[in-house]
């Protein structure tokens, strides 16, 4: 309802409430990118961003904003997976996100986390990132991916088996 | 990368200058177009500079009005305050265009049926044009009214 209310008011031309937008939804943004690419990319992020603005007088569905900004989201990550590919600069997953807080088993555990995420090839990763971090509903992560509901739930059910192997084979006690 | 730093680098696109100022030269180029097309239209002899001058006068008018909207539909969109804004400015623009083209009519002592039409026709654009931005505002801000509460 919040988000929906910031919609309308962007749509109008209400500038201070792009800024709350931005601040709401940079967070996420910059998350599911840095996951999908293996990497934090600011250029990225603001790419999303700027498509964000020249498509949001366009929105129909205001209350739909959060699986249209992960498909914005999703295009540019693949733009520039893409470009990477043609220009052969395949660099490793690191999952080197910056981690903040100070406990230090947290941290070790988001690390294993975000290892074993960084190992699920790219589709299963993308659905898991929608699913379960950015608490998106089943027909909205179909919505984003551009497949069928019953794909998503197939790939969230293989993502859990490869997560569960992978966090095992690090040696996580579940 | 912090909000703001993402905030500062959508200052182009979020400026209310620079969109309406894309308008306003658009629709410059559009009318100073038009009348020049209109004066070149209702010169009975004229040596062949002159053609080329009124073309390529034409021409530049054309490619502003061509830049402007690819610039509000690509580069720097319009929200729905500037929607209405441009609307209006689409009026004044056709009033320019009927005060000058009635204006160039006059001063031949020639009024043709044609130019009534053209007049009438973007008369009638330009009132719906505003009237749908309007709408289209009025729906936005009861809808915003609406999600407050």
């Amino acid at each position: 309802m919040r988000d929906e209310a910031l919609v309308v008011r962007c749509q109008l031309g209400d500038r201070d409430a792009f800024g709350d937008l931005v601040r709401a939804w940079h967070q996420p943004v910059e998350r599911y990118v840095g996951r999908m690419l293996g990497r934090a990319d600011d250029d990225v992020v603001q790419e999303v961003w700027l498509a964000v603005v020249r498509g949001l007088p366009r929105l129909r569905q205001p209350e739909r904003f959060a699986p249209w900004l992960f498909a914005i989201a999703r295009r540019a990550v693949m733009n520039r997976l893409r470009q990477a590919y043609a220009s052969a600069e395949s660099e490793p997953i690191t999952g080197d996100l910056p981690a903040d807080g100070s406990d230090t088993d947290l941290v070790l555990d988001r690390e294993l986390v975000d290892g074993a995420l960084a190992a699920l090839p790219r589709a299963e990763r993308e659905v898991v990132l929608l699913f379960y971090l950015e608490d998106l509903p089943l027909d909205a992560c179909a919505q984003i991916c551009d497949v069928p509901v019953g794909t998503v739930k197939s790939r969230l059910h293989r993502a859990r088996r490869l997560l569960r192997a992978e966090l095992l084979r690090k040696g996580y006690q579940a | 990368m912090t909000p703001d730093d993402v905030l500062t680098g959508l200052e182009a696109p979020l400026s209310l200058r620079r969109r309406v100022s894309s308008v306003a030269a658009g629709l410059a180029g559009l009318t100073g177009s038009s009348l020049i097309a209109l004066l070149w239209a209702t010169e009975p002899v004229l040596p062949a500079r002159t053609h080329v001058a009124f073309g390529v006068l034409v021409a530049i008018g054309l490619a502003w009005a061509g830049f402007a909207g690819w610039a509000v539909t690509r580069r720097t969109p319009l929200f729905a305050r500037d929607r209405v804004v441009a609307a209006w400015l689409g009026v004044a623009a056709w009033l320019l265009f009927t005060a000058g083209g009635l204006a160039i009519a006059l001063g031949r002592h020639r009024l043709s049926p044609w130019l009534i039409v053209v007049i009438a026709v973007l008369g009638v654009a330009a009132a719906g044009n505003l009237h749908a931005a309007r709408r289209a505002r009025a729906r936005l801000l009861r809808r915003a009214l609406l999600l407050g509460r």
